[in-house]
């Protein structure tokens, strides 16, 4: 029984991992016919209008050297094949998008990373206390916290920790990821993640603290709990043993849940704190129209996101033996 | 009441009494009236405001990055542009795009969601299959994506573009509740009657998976309403000439800004964050009447 369980894990496993590649294949297909719909001519780009205007008849050469006059389908193709060397392309720029990429996406892990596990602690944390506490002190500010801390915009969080934190006491940096030329690289990714990170956390943890409590609560008032206390077990062993590992089931599939917000959340405060990520090169270049970046970062994003699915059903699936694996 | 009173004033008379407890459950809730009172308090300045044809536009190069004074009682913006006028105005736009936005998608994703969910097999497959890709990606994401796509900033592209990206959530509640509701028997009954399909999915099923609509819509409101104000903050949104809380904050990004001028921020905040607030009461309030596992 139990070899076959983790034979039909595994199968489950490969099988969500192999339809990852479709669904990839299509979003990439779906995004770059997209962007063609623009109209946006990347020898706009390269060729300044002087050197246009003045070589109007290159430019057909121009334009068929570069494979531009190939059909869409065929254009298609040939960026896919060459992707999949790991060579991403190149910014209307001229600068290799892989490289671009290399750097920055770290710097949006470490950022999204941080939030996550930080926020899951605190969340959890505070959602435990103010359910076993029910309407105490932790279970008010909690509250209040929480709906506070889903209708300021967050973007505005940032800013006002900005204006608290850098500018009016200095603490923290108040852009950037690294200063050049720091004596301590640890210490100063610290000093810039701080900020960021605490943004992220506040909105999290706002949501997953009202999930956690609420979850606890719900576990409380079950009867196993009852049981567990008619047995006279101790107290904060019924909480923990009983309850803690009860609820966190739930609530670790919900933290999940909500990592694209954190994604998309850290996008818009990458550009509140000029953190040079993923989410910042991503706003630069839909605002400059640089369509092969546009494409590499939403894939990126993409990808991130399918990888998370994939987890939360896994999770799901180790968690809960009754969710079946057949489907 | 006598005997001879028909079924149907009877049921009308249970359906008005379970009404007026509703209402009164509504009342006792105090956030959740405050919440509607502030919402049609806002609302209705907002929109006075603008039928009353505040200038929200014109630069007065006088009064640049004045504080708060008589007058102009929010202050004005860097260019001298008054800024009670400008988030009155303002608010008329978000709350448009917030209610219009939520309204729509709840719209597609009910009717997505009936239909999916109630003829089941390969039309069921084809929409879910495309609400996966729509889900693949982080709704702002998705927006931004839009917005490369569609290469123009303005009011009309973006309702359409969070219409089409937020009607998700609505359709899998919905499909749900209907692949659950599929079996219950007067469903089959109105089959055995004959009736035709979309009067089964609209006026007998549909009605009975209202209330959980109503709730997101509701909520979803507050959402759009922080969806485009982030986006216009990071430059996304509409264009600066059409007001909106969020790209009134949109100036908030210069620091000098952020630290001389607190009324230039301050003020389109406190309203994006007082409204979403009473939002939120809101469809708390609704949820607790309307939610019959309350009950």
């Amino acid at each position: 029984m139990c070899l076959n369980w983790s034979e039909k894990m595994l199968k489950f496993v490969i099988k969500k991992l192999l339809l990852m590649i479709p669904m990839l294949l299509l979003i990439s297909m779906i995004v770059f016919f997209g962007l063609q719909l623009t109209g946006i001519d990347p020898l706009n780009f390269m060729v300044s209008p002087e050197t246009l205007s003045a070589n109007a008849g290159n430019i057909d050469a121009l334009r068929e050297s570069l494979g531009l006059n190939a059909p869409l389908i065929v254009q298609y193709f040939r960026w896919l094949g060459i992707c999949l060397t790991g060579n991403l392309g190149y910014s209307f720029s001229g600068a290799p998008i892989a490289e671009t990429i290399a750097v920055r996406l770290p710097y949006t892990l470490e950022l999204a990373g941080y939030s996550l596990i930080l926020s899951a602690v605190i969340g959890i944390g505070i959602g435990l206390i103010s359910a076993i506490r029910q309407n105490g002190i932790v279970d008010y500010a909690g509250r209040i916290f929480a709906v506070l801390g889903q209708a300021v915009p967050q973007f505005l969080v940032g800013i006002i920790l900005i204006q608290v934190f850098s500018i009016q006491l200095g603490w923290f940096p108040a852009a950037n990821r690294v200063s050049p030329g720091a004596a301590n690289p640890f210490w100063d990714g610290f000093l810039h993640l701080f900020l960021p990170v605490m943004t992220l956390t506040i909105g999290m943890v706002a949501v997953l603290m009202r999930y956690a409590r609420n979850t606890m609560l719900d576990v409380l008032k079950s009867d196993y709990i009852k049981t567990a206390r008619s047995k006279g077990i101790p107290e904060w062993k019924v909480y923990l043993k009983h309850g803690f590992r009860n609820a966190l089931k739930p609530v670790l599939v919900i933290t999940m849940f909500r990592i694209p917000m954190l994604i998309g959340g850290s996008v818009v405060i990458e550009s509140v704190f000029s953190y040079p990520g993923i989410g910042l090169t991503m706003t630069n270049a839909i605002t400059s129209g640089d369509y092969p970046v546009v494409l590499i970062t939403t894939l990126i994003i993409a990808a991130a996101m399918l990888i998370c699915s994939f987890m939360v059903d896994v999770l799901n699936a180790l968690l809960d033996p009754r969710v079946r694996l057949g489907e | 009441m006598n005997s001879q009173t028909s079924i149907k004033a009877r049921n009308y008379a249970a359906s008005s009494s379970l009404l007026k407890r509703n209402i009164h459950k509504f009342l006792d809730n105090k956030l959740a009236l405050i919440g509607l009172i502030v919402v049609v308090m806002m609302t209705a300045a907002c929109i006075i405001g603008a039928l009353a044809g505040v200038d929200y536009e014109t630069p007065n190069l006088y009064v640049m990055k004045s504080p708060p004074m008589p007058g102009h009682p929010f202050g004005t913006d860097t260019i001298g542009r008054d800024l009670f006028a400008r988030v009155l105005y303002g608010g008329c736009f978000s709350i448009f795009i917030g209610v219009f936005c939520a309204v729509m998608s709840s719209a597609i994703g009910a009717t997505l969601g009936a239909v999916a969910g109630y003829c089941g097999g390969w039309t069921d497959k084809v929409i879910v299959r495309i609400s996966e890709i729509f889900q693949a990606f982080p709704q702002l994401v998705l927006v931004m994506m839009l917005v490369a796509i569609v290469n123009k900033r303005g009011l009309g592209n973006l309702l359409l573009i969070f219409v089409a990206t937020g009607w998700m959530t609505t359709f899998r509640m919905v499909r749900n509740e209907f692949l659950s509701l599929k079996g219950e028997t007067y469903v089959k009954v109105s089959e055995a009657f004959g009736m035709s399909k979309q009067n089964i999915m609209f006026k007998q099923v549909l009605p009975n998976v209202m209330s959980p609509i109503i709730v997101s819509t509701t909520t979803n409101v507050a959402f759009f309403i922080l969806q485009e104000a982030a986006l216009s903050f990071i430059g996304l949104g509409v264009a600066d000439k059409t007001p909106t809380w969020g790209n009134i904050l949109n100036v908030a990004k210069s620091v000098s800004v952020v630290t001389d001028q607190w009324w230039i921020w301050v003020f389109p905040g406190l309203s994006i964050s007082l409204f979403v607030l009473a939002i939120n009461f809101l469809g708390d309030g609704l949820r607790d009447v309307l939610d019959p596992k309350q009950q």
